[in-house]
């Protein structure tokens, strides 16, 4: 464990500056999303924690504030606190996110390993099935299934985007077998009569994953838009929960006035993304660098 | 050769399209319980009479795979049924919007490749250079804004700040001219070639280093040809190829991509009436335009795997 800690820290000082810093702003953002549901566990809500908080009665709403002390992002058109807001909008983020990348990972990861390493028949079922899924442009494909199945909420969200990521990563799981397979390592463990399912799991899988976890990062950050996209539509997870893109749809209905409750949100969306594109291009460097040395 | 690849891909996309019709068909079709539940507006529910007489028009009796081939030779002959919600057939919808969709990504595709190639170019001649550690960053921006995000910022800076160009609304060629038109289109087709013109930017400059290391260019140098003809002239041609066939799939995406843009810009396109469609259930509609963007999609890919064969005699000879 400690060296685990020890080998994370030595890869953290060898980063380039951004990458630190894109690296602590994903650690924020998770740590905002746990944050903002502990009130599950204390049974009372905590400082920032109170996404719905409406300090008027109808018919008294204050405009918009900007920044102060007890607003530090000022609030929206109906007063409610922006930081708790986006705090609370983070966690659905970050769970659709994670799903995809969990889905892609072990299922996507599996199912490419395993066809790319047995091959046949049952390799080119799977590749055309997936390929028609592939065939649809992403954001259509999703809209035409939100619209059909009426889903609505974040356990159905998170599960469609989820099980619509897994074709990419199996292709990508299933091309770095094929280059996987054809190594030494591999031959050698055949030769002495290693079960093929254990050289599937003991060796190329772990072997294929560090690559597929980079592009994890960066398919993380494309989740992250596409989700936005839907909740700025009101596709996603529905109002009055908040999301950074529905506080976005919120707020164009007075960008006359100010953009300040676009702005924040826009700008947890963008930094979010930017930092998971950063870190994983800098881990699809690293990943190529030891990969081309093996 | 080239009639070969042709056919292959002829019998490919003949499979991909049948599959992605079935499985748009099925999408709608497998939902739980009776399909006219789907098909018809809640508050049409109540009058029984008009329900048979719809099932009947529909013949809704009949088993799945015999309803998704009438569907589909339909669809073939321009038929995509009509909306049960406005009674607007859906092909009548896709016509009286898709030159807007079309406009969009067609202006967008043509302004990201045409920024990217100097972008691009420069950035590789001086690479590591401020200017290309400049659009390293912008590069890094532009793939990570949302469109719809750059859509907004779009309109607070250039309608509301700036007072320059309109907001929302779209103004038809036909109608008003090709210069109210571009006024109309600038904003949105802007915010939709940002993520292209980085991808293109990016890669250009990547094919690019890699040209102007090899020998011929050097001797070119040595001739002592000048540096931007040897950009132009020596060092883009090749790297053109590859160029064109991204930007001719990014035209393809962009038919799909243009949806979210379009809303933000209230134009009159397909993606507005697919998510009106969406909003108001009307289960015809979201079918027919997704089959039809699909399929403009699938097709565009095809023509751009053919075409980058046709266009790279290396690839041809083999």
């Amino acid at each position: 464990m400690s060296s685990a800690v020890r080998r994370f820290g030595k890869a953290f000082l060898e980063m380039p500056l951004v990458v630190k810093i894109a690296l602590v702003w994903l650690l924020f953002i998770v740590g905002a999303a746990i944050y903002s549901r502990l009130d599950r566990i204390f049974g009372q809500a905590l400082p920032l924690q109170d996404p719905f908080y409406q300090p008027f009665l109808f018919g008294e709403a204050k405009p918009v504030e900007g920044p102060s002390g007890a607003h530090w992002l000022g609030t929206d058109v109906l007063s409610r606190d922006n930081l708790s807001r986006l705090l609370h909008g983070s966690w659905v983020s970050l769970i659709v996110a994670a799903t995809v990348v969990v889905f892609g990972l072990v299922f996507g990861g599996t199912i490419g390993a395993f066809v790319g390493y047995t091959k046949g028949k049952v390799e080119t079922l799977t590749m055309a099935t997936l390929d028609v899924i592939l065939a649809f442009p992403p954001l259509v494909l999703l809209l035409a299934l939100v619209a059909v199945y009426k889903v609505r909420n974040l356990t159905m969200i998170a599960l469609v985007f989820g099980v619509l990521g897994i074709p990419t990563y199996v292709r990508i799981a299933r091309a770095s077998t094929l280059s996987v397979a054809s190594r030494e390592f591999i031959q050698a463990a055949e030769a002495i009569g290693t079960k093929r399912m254990a050289i599937l799991f003991r060796e190329i899988i772990p072997n294929i994953m560090p690559a597929l976890f980079a592009y994890a990062l960066i398919n993380a950050g494309f989740v992250i838009v596409v989700e936005g996209t839907l909740s700025y539509l009101g596709l996603s997870v529905q109002i009055p929960e908040p999301t950074w893109g529905n506080m976005i749809n919120e707020g164009r209905r007075d960008i006359r006035q100010t953009i300040l409750p676009i702005f924040w949100p826009g700008l947890f969306l963008t930094l979010s993304v930017v930092s998971l594109n950063l870190v994983g291009d800098w881990l699809q460097q690293r990943v190529a660098v030891r990969s081309s040395a093996l | 050769m080239l009639g070969k690849v042709i056919a292959i891909r002829t019998v490919r996309l003949i499979a991909t399209l049948f599959a992605v019709s079935l499985l748009t068909f099925l999408m709608v079709e497998q939902l739980p319980g009776d399909p006219i539940l789907a098909i018809l507006p809640p508050e049409a529910l109540d009058d029984l009479a008009n329900i048979e007489r719809i099932r009947k028009e529909l013949r809704l009796d009949d088993p799945v795979l015999t309803r998704y081939f009438r569907w589909v030779g339909d669809a073939l002959q321009g038929d995509l049924g009509k909306s049960y919600i406005t009674d607007q057939p859906v092909s009548d919808a896709i016509k009286d919007r898709i030159p807007v969709t079309m406009e969009l990504a067609f202006l967008a595709t043509l302004m990201a490749a045409v920024l990217a190639i100097p972008i691009g170019a420069f950035s590789a001649y001086r690479e590591g250079g401020y200017f290309d550690r400049a659009m390293s960053g912008f590069t890094t921006a532009a793939l990570s804004i949302p469109g719809f995000l750059a859509g907004i910022f779009f309109i607070w800076l250039f309608t509301l700040k700036f007072n320059w160009l309109p907001s929302t609304g779209w103004n038809r060629i036909t109608d008003k001219g090709l210069l109210a038109n571009l006024k109309t289109a600038i904003l949105p087709s802007s915010a939709l070639a940002l993520a292209p013109l980085a991808i293109n930017a990016r890669l250009i400059r990547a094919d690019m280093i890699g040209t102007l290391k090899e020998d011929y260019v050097l001797s070119a140098r040595a001739k002592g040809l000048r540096d931007r003809y040897i950009l132009m002239r020596h060092a883009l041609r090749p790297s053109s190829l590859t160029a064109i066939t991204v930007f001719a799939l990014q035209l393809g995406g962009l038919i799909g991509g243009t949806v979210v843009i379009e809303t933000v810009f209230a134009l009159p396109g397909l993606g507005t009436r697919l998510i009106s469609g969406i909003y108001q259930r009307d289960v015809m509609m979201i079918q027919g335009i997704t089959l039809f963007i699909a399929t403009v999609y699938v097709v565009v890919n095809a023509m751009v795997d053919v075409l980058y064969v046709a266009l790279d005699p290396r690839i041809r000879r083999q």
